[in-house]
C-alpha cells in the first residue's frame, strides 16, 4: 500500500509527531429525512458531526444567452462519522445534504470515495431519483438501501428497481437504519461491489 | 440536522458563524467547484514546530493547531471549531505553508486499492451487532 504523502510545508517544518490514518470515504445519500444521520449514527464511533459543505447547484433550465446551466453555490449542512479500522486506517461516513431540487452536485464532498448508500424511503421514492442518477453519472459504486422504518417495506424490492430503473448490477437491500448491524451489512454490500470492481 | 435525528451529543454542532471566518481568510475561499480543493476526509496534524509556535497564534490559528494535536480530518476540525469547510481548508494551507501543520492529502489509489478495501471490509464483519448505548 503506498501511505498518503503530506504536501511539503514551505516552512523550515518538522515531521509530525503522530501519523495520521489512510481515510477511506463512503457517501450516504438519499432524500430529506430518510434515515442519513440515523445510518451514519448507527455505524459511527463518534455521535455525528455537522459541518457546513459548498454544494453547487444546477438550475433546471439553460441560460438563454450563453445556453449554458446556471450555477449557484449553497452552503449546506453536511452529517458525517467515522469509524477505526485499526491505527493506519479509518473510514469516513458522509451523509450529502438532502436536496431534491433538480440539479446538484456534490462533487466538493464525494469526491474520491470508494463507494456510496442511496437510502431510499418508499413512500417518496422520487426523492432519490437525483442521487441515483448522480452516483451511476460518475461511476461510483453504490447500492440502493431501502429503509424499513417501521418494519414493513411497501413495495417490493423488484418494483423499486424498476421505478428507479437502476441497472442490474446495482444491489437493492432492505436495511434498518437505526440497527447498527444492519448498516454494518449493508455497507460491507457496497465495499464488496467495489473491491470486485477494482480486481477487475 | 439533515436528517431530524437526535442531536449529536458534546461537540459543537450550531451554525458556523457567518462573517468573522472570511475575515480572516482575508476573503479568500477555497474554490470547491474547481475540485481541487483538499478533499473533505483530508487529514491534518500539528507539527513539532507548530505546537512549539501555539503560544504566538491567535484566533483561529492557534484553534486548528491546538485541535490538531491528534491527527484528523478537516470536516472533523471545521466541525468542532464550528468554522465552514472551505475557510478551514484556507487556513489549513497557510498553516501548512509555515510549516505548523503537516496534511496529508489521500491518495485515491490508495485508497481504492483492493488490499485497503479487503482491510475495511474485515474490519467492518468484525463491529457487532448490539448499538452502544441503549435504544
Amino acid at each position: 500500500m503506498t501511505p498518503t504523502e503530506p504536501l511539503p510545508a514551505r516552512g523550515p517544518a518538522a515531521p509530525a509527531a503522530v501519523r495520521p490514518p489512510l481515510p477511506v470515504k463512503m457517501v450516504i445519500a438519499g432524500g430529506f429525512g430518510v434515515g442519513k444521520t440515523t445510518a451514519v449514527g448507527a455505524i459511527s464511533e463518534i455521535e455525528p458531526l455537522t459541518t457546513e459543505a459548498s454544494i453547487t447547484e444546477v438550475a433546471a433550465g439553460v441560460d438563454d444567452l450563453t445556453h449554458t446551466p446556471r450555477k449557484t453555490t449553497t452552503t449546506v449542512a453536511m452529517d458525517f462519522g467515522c469509524l477505526t479500522i485499526d491505527p493506519t486506517l479509518k473510514l469516513y461516513l458522509f451523509g450529502t445534504p438532502g436536496q431534491e431540487r433538480f440539479g446538484f452536485m456534490w462533487d466538493d464532498i464525494v469526491e474520491g470515495a470508494v463507494g456510496a448508500l442511496v437510502i431510499v424511503d418508499t413512500r417518496r421514492l422520487d426523492d432519490c431519483y437525483a442521487a441515483v442518477d448522480y452516483f451511476e453519472h460518475k461511476g461510483i459504486p453504490f447500492a440502493v438501501a431501502v429503509n424499513a422504518f417501521d418494519g414493513t417495506v411497501e413495495h417490493a424490492l423488484e418494483e423499486v428497481r424498476w421505478a428507479l430503473d437502476v441497472s442490474a448490477g446495482v444491489p437493492v437491500v432492505v436495511f434498518d437504519a437505526r440497527e447498527r448491524g444492519s448498516v454494518r451489512d449493508t455497507l460491507l454490500v457496497v465495499l464488496e461491489l467495489a473491491l470486485a470492481r477494482s480486481e477487475s | 440536522m439533515a436528517d431530524g435525528s437526535a442531536p449529536p451529543g458534546p461537540d459543537p454542532v450550531g451554525p458556523a458563524p457567518a462573517v468573522r471566518p472570511y475575515l480572516v481568510t482575508a476573503g479568500r475561499v477555497a474554490d470547491a467547484a474547481s475540485g481541487r480543493a483538499l478533499p473533505v476526509e483530508t487529514q491534518v496534524v500539528a507539527t513539532a514546530e507548530g505546537l512549539f509556535a501555539l503560544g504566538g497564534l491567535s484566533f483561529e490559528q492557534h484553534d486548528i493547531v491546538a485541535a490538531c494535536r491528534l491527527p484528523q480530518s478537516l470536516a472533523e476540525l471545521a466541525a468542532r471549531l464550528r468554522l465552514h469547510l472551505n475557510v478551514v481548508r484556507v487556513l489549513a494551507e497557510d498553516l501548512r505553508e509555515e510549516g505548523l501543520l503537516a496534511v496529508y492529502v489521500p491518495d485515491a489509489e490508495a485508497t481504492h486499492d483492493a488490499s485497503v478495501l479487503r482491510r475495511v471490509i474485515d474490519g467492518l464483519r468484525a463491529v457487532p451487532d448490539s448499538p452502544r448505548g441503549t435504544e
